[in-house]
């Protein structure tokens, strides 16, 4: 007789502190708006005098570089068809010298890939709280309203989410883009707007032509888990008629299919009514669980209600069939 | 003041050898002017370019900035041991090599204190001596190898990166 047992997919999400904030990395150059002073010496002797007399005083003005990287942080993020809300995580910096307005904008509109994410409403959050993740405390952002601002060296994490469409298949990619540029201009490396850099000096397009973009992959994988469960009864006479005192061997595998990871898998079996569970008998394979909750992964717990469980892992096809076993005596 | 402090003051003067013109001569026998400039390439109608160096005002990072140091002997005797001195200027970079002079020996420092050619500076780096580089230069100094002769002119020119 088979019964079919609850399988339980916890997803855990790794969650990174990040913000507005500064990189390690130096960016390039003195801060704009930096004046260089610079004066010369000359020391000399007249006859017998010594002399030491300084030049004029040269000031030079440093000007705004302007630059700024996209990368992203989620470059491959594993979607079902039909999915919504899904993330993907960008950083945003100011590799510049001054401190510079960006706008940013999101497309999911690209050739190269198999299907095209559908932008949710909003497209595009700020990390406000820091999670990592699409989050309550995240704030839309709004093109014009909040622009984000970054100083030489600052940085904001951003979100991009879309929605899956439905009828996209196992190893599809759906391909989804952020770019920023800086709003006191863009183009060619070496152009100039003058005085419109921080401070009013001359503010001059970097090598990065003052924006940039990057590409995020939604690729659908599909993971699923079926379990088969089978029993065995052994009765106290050495037969296999399920009578009180009888024991039962249950044995349950579980199948992995499809290209993703049942990350965090977890199985949970009720011991059945009437019966009760055989201390000391659950198993993972070949290793032996202990029945109460320790390091181990698996535990037999009497209340609410009696049931075994036992943690898995993450699960993809490479992990092969996995056999939880346990028996029960029938009251 | 009485008269024989006055008579002193004037024989302590003239003991000294300054003539009464050379003291009341605030400027001293040498003008220095100093200039920053950079490179700017035009393109002629024919597509050629042409490189012409015109006043640093704002300069973008990663740019190169020449220095150049000019000493004009306005006396009418020669200045001897004519030494020009010029640190790296902030935020910038000494371009290796860069370093001119007609007529003077060139040296450098990391600290101001220490001067030496080029092969000669050292920097103490994990407990051991190795040479230093020239984007650790932060001063320059021009010996003029001769007097410089009134009415004359010497210069010294260097050039260092916006970092």
């Amino acid at each position: 007789m088979l019964q079919s047992s609850k399988i339980l997919g916890v997803v855990s999400a790794v969650a990174l502190a990040l913000g507005l904030g500064t990189n390690n990395a130096h960016a390039l150059g003195a801060p704009a708006g930096t004046v260089i002073n610079n004066t010369a010496e000359v020391n000399y002797t007249v006859g017998t005098v010594n002399t030491t007399a300084s030049s004029n005083l040269v000031s030079v003005t440093v000007a705004e570089i302007l630059d700024v990287v996209v990368t992203a942080q989620t470059p491959t993020v594993a979607v079902n068809a039909g999915d919504t809300q899904q993330e993907v995580r960008y950083r945003v910096t100011n590799t510049g010298n001054g401190s510079e307005t960006f706008r940013l904008v999101m497309t999911s509109v690209l050739a190269g890939d198999q299907f095209d994410p559908t932008p949710a409403t909003p497209s595009i959050y700020f990390d406000t709280d820091a999670s990592g993740d699409l989050s309550p405390g995240d704030t839309p952002y709004v093109v014009g309203s909040n622009d984000p601002v970054l100083s030489a060296d600052g940085f904001v994490t951003v979100l991009v989410v879309n929605d899956i469409p439905a009828g996209v298949v196992d190893t599809n990619v759906g391909i989804t883009r952020l770019t920023a540029d800086s709003r006191t201009g863009t183009g060619a490396p070496g152009t100039t707007f003058a005085g419109a850099g921080a401070g009013g000096v001359d503010a001059v397009v970097g090598t990065t032509g003052a924006d940039s973009e990057a590409d995020s992959n939604y690729v659908v994988s599909g993971v699923s888990l079926a379990a088969t469960k089978s029993q065995a009864v052994v009765d106290q006479f050495g037969g296999t008629r399920p009578v009180p005192g009888a024991r039962i061997n249950y044995s349950v595998v579980v199948n992995v299919t499809g290209s993703g990871t049942a990350a965090n898998a977890v199985f949970a079996d009720n011991i059945p009514a009437n019966t009760t569970y055989v201390p000391g008998t659950l198993r993972l394979n070949t290793a032996v669980l202990s029945d109460g909750v320790d390091a181990d992964a698996g535990d037999y717990a009497a209340t609410p209600t009696a049931r075994v469980r036992v943690a898995l892992g993450s699960l993809t096809t490479a992990s092969g069939p996995q056999t939880v076993t346990f028996a029960v005596t029938i009251n | 003041m009485n008269k024989a402090s006055k008579i002193l003051i004037l024989a302590a003067i003239a003991a000294c050898g300054l003539s009464s013109q050379a003291f009341a001569q605030d400027k001293g026998c040498i003008v220095l002017k100093s200039v920053a400039e950079v490179e700017e390439v035009t393109v002629d109608a024919k597509g050629e370019k042409s490189t012409k160096l015109v006043p640093a005002a704002k300069v973008v990072p990663g740019v190169e900035v020449t220095w150049t140091i000019t000493a004009n002997n306005i006396c009418k005797q020669p200045s001897d041991k004519v030494t020009i001195n010029n640190a790296v200027p902030e935020h910038m970079t000494y371009v290796a090599n860069s370093a001119s002079g007609p007529g003077t020996d060139i040296s450098y420092s990391l600290d101001g204190k220490i001067f030496g050619a080029a092969e000669q500076l050292t920097v103490q780096e994990n407990g051991a001596a190795r040479k230093a580089r020239a984007d650790e230069y932060r001063h320059i100094r021009w010996v003029f190898k001769n007097s410089l002769l009134p009415g004359t002119q010497g210069y010294a020119r260097f050039r260092a990166v916006l970092n």
